[in-house]
């Protein structure tokens, strides 16, 4: 009796204790949230200010008079559409054959063995180490004689095949139990079939984060489309917010505004892909 | 088993070993021939070039030199008079590769611990997809708007002072127009940008980590803290492993937030590999040393992931 | 004067007319260039040309002025076949002609007769073993800015075009005050230090940098005085100088002669409605009043050009008179200098209307800002380097100059 009073008693001590330490996780994460967003809201009041108002010292939060004109006059003073596009076809292509030909790839090395397969991937993740400035001018000089200098297609081909999707997808798929696989076979499933009845499903969650991160770096890619695009009706997002400053001046306020533009498709991305985070391997009901 | 069966048993088997590869093979090539038609080659000539003097003009300007690009990064000829001292003091290469090895050690670490920290306390959570969103924020924005916007900040009379000093911290300089402070301000905003990135691929390797274990645990009677040290890290040890490499990688390669933010100053105090790399390819246009600089860089990381790599393999086969 | 102008016109008609066979049909020549939508003379410039070469169109190429020598670099090394490309800084083109890109222009110069005398030799700058490689057709010259209206305010008597470095230091203290800034200093070494190349003999590659010594100490002496923002503020904010000055309250500025067009501009459109004025820039005791320092922007022909006569045509009717008049049209200084040009910068509408402003427009001396010499771009680095530290106060002026000698004398051991 007296037992059973006592365990009630830490229960309820326990319930207290879970509801402080959730509100303080609550109170960790808002603190958190404010420290990442205050750059943001510097971000946003000077996207509405005077060009000297950005840099006015000591710093104001709240611009003198909110120019909302800034938000419209970057579309007129560089063919901001025409970029936005652009960005859109690379982002788009490249994420999908990033995501198609790593996942492939990717299963050979998490699940197959095969001569030369260490080898490989270690010349994988060598490239990776390399920097591209170390090896932009013999590829420079590769794509021009295939005449893709100057052609969206010159982003579509540098960014679609790289090292960092088959390693990302390597290390999720060695997080799959073998097993599985292994029934399969005996089940006489091909490896084809096993890749798409069996891995891609279950690696959704992966997948959703390589689609992430390959949209996010396509589009906020500077140097590459910087190299190879040269006329304005191929130029990117992100060389055309680098339009505003010029040589002898600068327009933050305008930069400010075009870059939190840029931000949304890619946040829309994000939000749509986040849920799959939530559904796992633990939700398809297979055991480890 | 006599010889013969011997025989045939291992002519089956090289047979399937050989459709075995095949296989494999096909489920590589797609991405394989892009891969080496756009990087490997590239990179192949890049490590070829760093034995040549080349100023970039014609091909047929290429000069073989063996390995005088390496004496004269490393400034051979004064090191060996005055010492490593020297190297690490005076000469370029060794100050940038001071410069990004602390720049590395400091950030990985600081970098994983905030990002799974994040993602454990985003796991399955109320109100979850506000705060992930808000995180992953800094790796949307783009790089410029960023940097300026951090410069701002932490300018002499900016927040981030204002706030250290609420907490009595007499500090009172623009961090990155002071020499140890600049370093320190290159590794806050890398910190903050990709610890969201960084997150989601914990949050998406949390999925993983199947419920039953984490149950199996609990019945056991282990707390939290327990659970998350027996079951939740060892399962996530190929993500672990794969987000220090990458990101020993890219600290490694660090360059864009530099070129805005300090541009290597004050003096050479936040001088990286890379930054170093680009100067000497693109202002002073001698390929042949930027591509030996790299090379430095490629042995490094590739020591570093290597001896990752065995860690990587004994313990999965534990 | 009237003879050069006729000999001048005459090379230009022969020129055309040499040109004229291979004008015959609708020709494009692209020009690669930077910020080419928004530089006012850029815009000139095409229009002019193209309004006196009919068939011909100009198509820039426009790359932004950050990456200007990385682009250009790639491009080049990467085969392109662009016909004439711009020369942003004085070394690229020594690369250039090290790298084989620039075509040699002696010949071309000798087949049209073309007049070189129109940039004092300045055009010098651009040649390697006496073989010219590109052909000037901007030169900015420092000059001293400052607001009338703020002078006026206080009552100070305005700057002259002579003045030691010393009374500009002491007027600036005076002008301090009421939240204005006696005088501002751009975080570039130029804006503080580079005063030292006005006397002709010193250059920043001679390898002896102890004369910079006096121009730190002076601008410590302005800044410990509050008579200038501090460099590790405008570093860190990243302030622009055209925003700095646009703001008002600060009284003068050092700024090179591009700026005139900026603030014309600023004044149009209401961004700042100040008055202002310029004289040339102060100088050391025992250095001719009027002496500056410069730099120069020019043009050249792409060695694998395939339309090398129509780039000839385009680079030296650039740098030439005609093409002089456009650039000055908009408040830009061409590198050819004549009476007329000079007429011609301040008849620009907006610019001050005063007698001090209209002497400044030539100068009695530019030394150049950065020389061409051996390793030039590493001295470069080396010096840029010692000089952040130095304005940050993480060195005295002193041991920095010391570390400036010491390092570049160890590039040539």
């Amino acid at each position: 009796m007296e037992k059973t009073i006592r365990q009630r008693e830490i229960r309820k001590d326990n319930k207290t204790a879970q509801a402080i330490v959730r509100a303080l996780i609550y109170i960790i994460l808002t603190a958190l949230a404010a420290f990442t967003l205050i750059p943001f809201v510097w971000m946003i009041s000077s996207s509405l200010k005077l060009d000297r108002e950005v840099f006015s010292y000591p710093m104001k939060w709240i611009p003198e008079t909110f120019r909302w004109e800034n938000y419209s006059l970057i579309w007129q003073k560089v063919p901001l559409l025409t970029y936005f596009k652009n960005t859109a076809f690379i982002a788009i292509v490249v994420t999908f054959l990033q995501t198609l030909t790593s996942s492939f790839a990717a299963y050979a090395f998490a699940k197959l063995n095969f001569r030369g397969r260490d080898t490989l991937f270690v010349c994988y993740i060598a490239t990776i180490a390399v920097p591209w400035q170390a090896y932009m001018l013999p590829q420079f000089i590769m794509m021009r004689s295939m005449g893709l200098y100057d052609t969206l297609w010159a982003m579509v081909v540098l960014q679609a095949f790289s090292a960092f999707g088959v390693f990302l997808m390597r290390q999720f798929y060695r997080g799959i139990p073998t097993e599985l696989c292994e029934a399969a076979r005996i089940d006489g499933l091909n490896e084809y079939g096993i890749w798409a009845r069996i891995m891609l499903p279950l690696s959704k969650a992966a997948i959703a984060t390589l689609v992430i991160f390959t949209f996010v770096n396509t589009w906020n890619d500077y140097m590459g489309p910087m190299i190879y695009l040269t006329r304005d009706v191929n130029k990117t997002v992100q060389v055309g917010l680098r339009r505003f400053i010029q040589e002898n001046s600068s327009d933050y306020h305008l930069i400010m505004a075009a870059s939190l533009c840029s931000l949304l498709p890619v946040s829309i991305v994000f939000l749509c892909l986040q849920k799959y985070f939530i559904e796992g391997i633990a939700t398809s009901g297979i055991k480890g | 088993m006599s010889l013969g069966e011997a025989k045939r048993a291992r002519a089956r088997m090289s047979r399937t070993e050989r459709k075995n590869t095949l296989v494999a093979y096909s489920f590589l090539a797609p991405n394989f021939l892009g891969f080496a038609v756009f990087t490997l080659v590239p990179v192949i000539c890049a490590i070829a070039l760093s034995f040549f003097e080349w100023n970039g003009g014609d091909i047929s300007r290429l000069k073989f030199v063996g390995f005088e690009n390496y004496a004269t990064i490393f400034n051979v000829k004064k090191v060996s008079q005055n010492g490593l001292a020297y190297l690490f003091n005076r000469v370029d290469l060794g100050i940038a590769l001071k410069n990004t090895v602390f720049y590395t050690v400091i950030t990985v670490p600081l970098t994983i611990v905030c990002s799974l920290a994040l993602a454990l306390l985003l796991n399955k959570i109320k109100g979850a997809v506000a705060y992930r969103t808000i995180f992953f924020f800094p790796y949307v924005a783009s790089m410029v708007a960023i940097c300026v916007c951090w410069s701002f900040m932490l300018m002499k009379d900016g927040p981030v002072n204002q706030l250290i000093q609420a907490f009595g911290i007499p500090f009172n300089k623009s961090w990155t127009a002071d020499s140890t402070m600049a370093m320190w301000s290159i590794i806050l905003v890398s910190v903050w940008r990709n610890m969201g990135y960084y997150m989601v691929i914990y949050l998406a390797a949390l999925q993983g980590v199947p419920r039953e274990l984490l149950e199996a645990a609990t019945v056991d009677g282990a707390g939290k803290w327990k659970q998350f040290t027996s079951v939740t890290l060892p399962q996530l040890r190929p993500t672990t492993f794969f987000v220090s490499v990458m990101m020993i990688i890219s600290c490694f390669k660090i360059y864009d937030v530099v070129a805005i933010m300090t541009d290597g100053g004050p003096g050479r105090s936040t001088k990286m590999l890379v930054t170093y790399i680009y100067d000497e390819a693109f202002v002073k246009v001698r390929y042949g040393q930027a591509s030996a600089i790299s090379m430095i860089l490629l042995v490094i990381v590739l020591a570093v992931t290597l001896i990752q790599f065995r860690s990587e393999k004994r313990f999965s086969n534990d | 004067m009237k003879k050069m102008l006729s000999a001048l016109l005459a090379v230009m008609m022969m020129a055309s007319l040499l040109a004229l066979p291979a004008l015959a049909e609708d020709q494009v020549l692209k020009v690669v260039t930077w910020d080419a939508t928004t530089t006012p003379y850029l815009i000139a410039q095409k229009e002019a040309y193209e309004a006196s070469h009919p068939g011909v169109t100009i198509e820039y190429i426009d790359v932004a002025s950050q990456d200007y020598g990385i682009k250009t670099t790639t491009m080049l090394s990467g085969g392109d076949k662009s016909d004439v490309f711009m020369v942003k800084e004085i070394d690229d083109i020594i690369k250039w002609q090290a790298q084989g890109f620039a075509e040699p222009l002696n010949a071309y110069v000798e087949k049209t007769g073309y007049d070189l005398s129109g940039f004092v030799g300045t055009e010098k700058n651009y040649c390697v073993e006496d073989e010219l490689y590109a052909v000037p057709f901007r030169s900015d010259f420092w000059v001293l800015y400052y607001n009338k209206d703020l002078f006026d305010a206080t009552g100070e008597a305005y700057p002259t075009n002579d003045m030691t470095w010393d009374a500009y230091a002491d007027l600036a203290i005076k002008m301090t005050g009421n939240g204005n800034y006696g005088t501002h200093y751009h975080t570039w070494l130029s804006a503080v230090a580079n005063w030292t190349v006005a006397d002709g003999v010193n250059t920043l590659a001679d390898k002896n940098y102890d004369d910079l010594l006096y121009f730190y100490q002076l601008y410590q002496k302005l800044e410990d005085a509050g008579a200038c923002m501090s460099y590790a503020d405008l570093k860190a904010a990243g302030l622009h100088y055209s925003a700095a000055f646009a703001n008002g309250n600060i009284a003068m500025m050092p700024m090179g002669y591009w700026y005139v067009s900026t603030l014309i501009g600023y004044n149009k459109d209401g961004t700042c409605n100040f008055n202002w004025g310029i004289t040339a820039v102060p100088h050391a005791d025992g250095v001719k009043a009027g002496s500056s320092f410069g730099n120069l922007t020019g043009s050249m022909i792409n060695s694998k050009s395939e339309n090398k006569d129509l780039a000839w045509d385009y680079i030296s009717w650039l740098g030439g008179e005609e093409g002089a008049a456009a650039t000055a049209s908009v408040g830009a200084r061409p590198a050819f200098v004549s009476e007329n040009v000079a007429a011609a910068m301040a008849s620009v509408d907006g610019f001050p209307a005063d007698e001090t402003s209209k002497g400044a427009l030539i100068p009695s001396f530019v030394g150049m800002e950065w020389p061409v010499a051996e390793k030039v771009a590493d001295i470069k680095t080396i010096v840029n380097e010692e000089h952040s530290l130095i304005m940050a106060r993480e060195i005295t002026p002193e041991e920095g100059i010391e570390e400036m000698n010491e390092r570049v004398a160890e590039l040539f051991e």
